[in-house]
């Protein structure tokens, strides 16, 4: 049943990226990929909250699978990052390139770090 | 990856089949994740192989698709929504990689998360561009300022100038 679960989970997470990302870039107009930014570091938010709230308030470990890897795990992505950067940095676009990687790893950090204290105290 | 269009407003104008595409490839690649998150049970606060695995895998295959797609083949409507976009985007995982970072950090072991984090951006970065170069057919280009000519066939040789001056 979990990986039924993980299934669907990982379905709506995928469509929900392509979603956000279409109507956050559009918005933006930009060369800059502040789309899968967006949805990177809301991800590593809400997977911090879950994480904090499996470890000290208990939910379900079988919760956490299905919404944390698949729902979470799904709508987040590591692929799209690094061809973007990589893109970005053929295009000669460098400063961008590098504002990607350094922008999404500090802040994906400091927004987990926010969820997993946030989902630890609440 | 991130579609920009002008003027078209922050509309959806996808068909049900498109998203359909992403649905099932991202089912897949989230559940394939899931496998091998599954097989790989690291002692507690090591190094997170099984993420660390499938975002440089799933880096080099959307590189690869991305770039077949866009550079090499004729026109799909499918491939990318689904094996780019679906499957490789549920694949890779940014969030679990930010969340075991963060809690090595808080469990007193910043060196192990360093290490991460640098290894599957290093990794990560390389896979992607290997993954297009090969796409390209550029990995083993002929040196340009020593050509092998066929001494019987001066026509391939002329015909391969043209390519070696592309940039």
């Amino acid at each position: 049943m979990t990986v039924l679960g993980v299934m669907i989970a990982g379905a709506c997470g995928a469509v929900l990226r392509y979603l956000v990302d279409h109507v956050v870039q559009r918005r933006a107009g930009s060369a800059f990929p502040v789309g899968t930014m967006v949805i990177n570091l809301s991800g590593s938010f809400v997977l911090g909250v879950l994480t904090g709230s499996a470890l000290h308030h208990g939910i379900s470990v079988t919760w956490l699978t299905v919404v944390g890897t698949g729902l979470i795990g799904a709508y987040t992505t590591f692929s799209t990052f690094t061809f973007d950067s990589v893109r970005l940095a053929e295009a000669d676009r460098w400063g961008l390139s590098l504002l990607n990687v350094a922008a999404s790893i500090v802040l994906g950090l400091a927004a987990a770090a926010a969820g997993l204290a946030l989902g630890s105290s609440a | 990856m991130s579609p920009v269009g002008p003027g078209n407003g922050p509309r959806i104008p996808e068909s049900p089949l498109r998203l359909a595409a992403i649905a099932v490839g991202g089912s897949l690649g989230t559940v394939a994740r899931y496998a091998i998150d599954r097989s790989v049970v690291p002692p507690p606060l090591g190094f997170p192989w099984a993420t660390f695995t499938v975002n440089v895998a799933g880096s080099f295959v959307l590189g690869m698709i991305v770039t077949l797609v866009v550079e090499r083949w004729p026109p799909t409507r499918f491939v990318r929504p689904f094996a780019a976009i679906g499957f490789c985007g549920g694949f890779t995982t940014f969030s679990t990689l930010a969340v075991e970072a963060t809690q090595r950090v808080q469990h007193g072991r910043p060196g192990p998360a360093v290490v991460y984090v640098t290894a599957s951006l290093v990794a990560g970065l390389l896979a992607a561009t290997l993954g297009m170069t090969l796409a390209r057919g550029r990995l083993l280009p002929v040196p340009r300022d020593r050509p092998v000519p066929d001494p019987d066939d001066l026509g391939s040789l002329s015909a391969a100038v043209p390519d070696e001056a592309a940039p």
